[in-house]
């Protein structure tokens, strides 16, 4: 990788961002948060899921308005109400999945945004032109191609080759790398380098830290929506780095009070989906609550997915209750007694325009019949009125539309309709993200209620010092591979974080996946930091 | 060959699939039907298609940014009576003011539509099943449910069925079939050449890109509605033209029709993909089809509508096979010139050493 040329002082930021603010109901996205660009720069913005970035992408490209704060282009203040104006300043934006049309051929896609190549669509000239940019990137691919059909990384190259042709001087890509192959990846890099000795500003955002610090100039650090830091990529190292990225407050969070591992339930062997994750190694034992731990796109909830039978997974062997099962429907799943608690609640864990009671005994239904078939409204009425005490479900009548209640409630109902269930193994996805305070310290108790009563629980989370907490041990998980087990002692945010960005190399997870019989010891938590 | 398959797509083969499936239903109806290809039949199927195929081009524009609009018959059925009425109280209107006005009765009905879908945010199929019977309403009420009478119309229009542009031999090119081939060429051009037509493509290959990418998406499908209500309206014209007399159903069950033309002629009813030009395949395949089985004495006519949902069927399904056969011989040899350039490259190599 070649550096950039070195620029004179005087050049200047590009692009600036000053004291910029966002909230959203309920959610300080952005605070006070300041940071510059320079012209043929290429500059890393790293951080946690929920750090801001994704806000802060949709400030820069004029989908959100900031609260507060001001954005600056050469200098001067300007606003950005669009993504039409953003475009119209130079400003482009490509994403991890890319934003073709694909009934359009490339050449097409490409030009779609002019405005300005007169009132008629000259095909031959478009061919043409298109075909200039793409050897400019040195990309190579039919431009009379329709976009359906091409590779994710063709169709990120169409996507740069567009923001090109529209004279781009501030490029934003959101994990690019995210989905892209290693060889992908290095031509991608190509690109970059290549626009970077052309001037253009880039924004880089990306989850492995390898390839951030290999294609980076400078570094930003963004945590909790505030900006934490900025330096040269030479100034800083990644253990620096992971630190600014994680050093939350776990203090506020209910401790999980140690409870004893009762006996094995299930036993995952290898458990591999093609082309989504692969040897997955772990046990599940009663009593227990073993948390997975990963950064966005680590596919931890394609597993739970796969263990409740909905993208059924592929080869590999699990063993429950002693017997080998091959789980491939949520209704055999729900015999075995697996209940899964859904990260999404409004979509897939609720009807919502149903009452209470009516969700609480939906999966259950056929217990509540009398000899005709019918339906006891009663009975049905009462289980609803024992949730409702047990886990304490804020609801002026349990008749009511469950679309009514605030999130946290509703996540108590979905968990009242499962729990209802009598499950052995409760899978939890996400099961406190966008619920308040208090209701989410709720949750916890009973998630260890639940688990002092002999109920195995696997709780997948985005929420780090939530997984730590409430967790006897921490699977991390980085792009559908296992990377390692950590009992409740050993997790600490730094390793979890190495672990998930992958800082400490493929092999020991390669290790790990090599000797599944050690799974579930302290053997497979001697992870170098 | 591998210079035509680049040089060509697929899609661009539809047409190609469609003109085949047209000539193999040809030659079966010639083997069924004593002397089925013959001027008489081709000049029928001018008359009767024509109509249909202007309001399939307009379906096709709504359809492509992954709209529909079922208010199509409706929009005929008023514009027809509209012009109609009109005409009889006064039958020295010149004709182009008649056009201008059928026109423009559409464009208002379809910027209806246009208006509640894009910037009211409510599905199409609902907006314009709601106007579907609120359109006729207004005609009944309106007429007093009273016909227009072709008596009462003036000469020209009377005449303009039976109008002939140009006859080779005894095949004739009706001036009503004239029109809708204008039509058809005209939107051709524009889906192809104009960047507003390729936008239509764009917003319903993509909406969320059609978003990001900065595009005026409300106002590109609010203009696809008022030009679809404008066709519409021109059809309306053609229809009282045709047949001279309109009751308060005329155009009843159109969009129907429509729709099966534009969706055999190749339009996805996902949108992003389709093209006027398609629609009147669509709308001939459909009157051929219609057109050969009336002839069949030996079909029930209950069966007849029967065995057309069928064969509309059958064409959809035999395009979508053969265009899966087309996209994987061409990733094939893609693939292969690929192989064939790295190798041509590696072949290279030594030579130069040598």
């Amino acid at each position: 990788m070649t550096q950039s040329p070195p620029r004179s002082p005087r050049d200047g930021p590009i692009f600036e961002l000053r004291g910029v603010s966002k909230s959203f109901p309920g959610v300080q996205a952005l605070s006070d948060v300041s940071f510059f660009l320079n012209p043929g720069e290429v500059h890393a913005l790293i951080g946690e899921n929920g750090a801001g970035k994704s806000t802060l992408i949709k400030i820069m490209t004029g989908i959100y308005a900031p609260d507060q704060g001001e954005i600056l282009l050469d200098g001067q203040p300007v606003q950005i109400r669009n993504s039409m104006e953003a475009q119209t300043l130079g400003i482009a934006a490509i994403y991890q999945e890319p934003m073709v049309f694909p009934d359009l051929n490339v050449a097409e896609n490409i030009f779609i945004s002019h405005a300005d190549r007169g009132p008629v669509v000259r095909w031959g000239r478009m061919y043409k032109d298109a075909r200039e940019i793409l050897d400019r990137l040195d990309v190579k691919l039919d431009v009379r191609q329709p976009a359906r059909g091409l590779t994710l990384a063709a169709q990120q190259a169409v996507e740069i080759a567009k923001a090109i042709s529209l004279d781009v001087r501030v490029l934003i890509m959101d994990e690019p790398t995210a989905s892209l192959s290693a060889h992908e990846v290095a031509q991608l890099f190509r690109i970059v380098n290549n626009l970077r000795n052309q001037g253009v500003a880039i924004l880089f955002i990306g989850h492995r830290l390898e390839e951030v610090f290999q294609i980076a100039d400078r570094v930003t650090v963004l945590r909790d929506g505030r900006w934490i830091s900025s330096a040269p990529r030479a100034d800083v190292t990644t253990e620096q780095v992971i630190r600014e990225m994680v050093g939350r407050q776990i203090d506020d969070f209910f401790a999980k009070t140690e409870t004893n591992r009762g006996e094995l339930l299930a036993s995952v062997r290898g458990l591999t989906r093609d082309g989504v994750f692969s040897d997955m190694n772990f046990d599940v034992y009663k009593g227990e609550v073993l948390g997975f731990a990963g950064l966005v796109g680590a596919r931890r909830t394609d597993v739970g997915l796969a263990l409740f039978g909905i993208n059924p997974a592929t080869s590999g062997e699990i063993v429950y209750e002693d017997k080998s099962v091959n789980i491939q429907s949520p209704e055999q799943a729900m015999r075995l007694g697996i209940a899964y608690v859904t990260e999404d609640r409004r979509q897939l864990g609720l009807v919502l325009p149903m009452s209470v009671v009516v969700n609480v005994t939906l999966p259950t239904l056929p217990r509540y019949l009398n000899r005709l078939g019918l339906v006891k409204r009663s009975q049905e009425a009462a289980t609803a009125r024992t949730y409702q005490e047990k886990l304490s479900i804020r609801t002026p009548s349990l008749n009511g539309e469950v679309g009514k209640l605030s999130g946290g409630n509703q996540q108590k109902v979905v968990l009242s309709k499962w729990l209802n269930m009598e499950p052995k193994l409760l899978i939890l996805d996400e099961p406190t993200r966008g619920i308040d305070v208090r209701t989410k310290a709720e949750v916890h108790h009973i998630i260890n209620d639940l688990a002092a009563q002999g109920l195995a629980i696997i709780l997948i989370s985005s929420d780090l010092p939530e997984v730590l907490a409430m967790s006897d041990r921490v699977i991390v998980m980085r792009e559908g591979r296992q990377m390692g087990i950590f009992p409740r002692d050993e997790a600490t945010q730094e390793t979890i974080m190495t672990t998930a960005m992958g800082q400490v190399g493929t092999a020991n997870g390669a290790g790990l996946n090599g000797q599944p019989a050690t799974e579930g010891g302290s053997a497979d938590s001697e992870v170098p930091l | 060959m591998s210079f035509l398959m680049r040089r060509f797509r697929p899609e661009q083969l539809r047409v190609l699939v469609l003109v085949g499936v047209l000539v193999a239903i040809l030659i079966f109806f010639q083997t069924q039907v004593e002397g089925f290809v013959s001027p008489r039949t081709v000049n029928r199927l001018q008359t009767s298609i024509a109509i249909i195929t202007v309001v399939a081009v307009a379906e096709t524009l709504v359809i492509l940014t992954r709209n529909i609009d079922l208010s199509v018959g409706s929009i005929v059925g008023f514009a027809a009576y509209f012009v109609g009425t009109q005409l009889s109280r006064n039958n020295d209107m010149s004709p182009l003011l008649i056009v201008l006005m059928a026109i423009s009765v559409g464009g208002v009905l379809g910027a209806i539509n246009g208006v509640l879908v894009s910037y009211g945010r409510v599905p199409s199929i609902i907006v314009t099943l709601g106007t579907l019977a609120i359109y006729r309403t207004v005609l009944v009420e309106f007429s007093n449910a009273q016909t227009v009478l072709t008596s009462r119309l003036p000469e020209w229009l009377q005449t303009l069925p039976s109008i002939n542009l140009a006859s080779v031999g005894s095949f004739d090119v009706r001036l009503i079939f004239a029109m809708a081939l204008a039509v058809v060429i005209i939107f051709q051009l524009a889906l192809t050449y104009l960047p507003y037509g390729r936008r239509l493509y764009a917003v319903g290959s993509n909406p969320d890109a059609a978003r990001i990418a900065g595009f005026p998406s409300q106002r590109i499908v609010f203009f696809a509605f008022v030009l679809c209500g404008a066709l519409s309206g021109l059809a309306g014209f053609m229809f009282l033209g045709q047949y001279g007399n309109v009751t308060v159903v005329a155009g009843q069950g159109m969009e129907l029709q429509a729709i099966a033309a534009a969706v055999v002629g190749g339009v996805s009813i996902l949108g992003g993909t389709g093209s006027a030009f398609g629609a009147l395949l669509g709308a001939a395949l459909i009157g051929l089809l219609e057109q050969g089985l009336r002839r069949m004495p030996q079909i029930d006519e209950f069966w007849r509508y029967a065995l057309l949902g069928f064969l509309i069927l059958i064409a959809v399904a035999v395009d979508t096979v053969v265009m899966n056969r087309l996209r994987a011989i061409w990733a094939r040899n893609e693939l292969q010139m690929a192989a064939g350039s790295d190798q041509a490259t590696e072949q290279e190599k030594p030579a130069h050493v040598a």
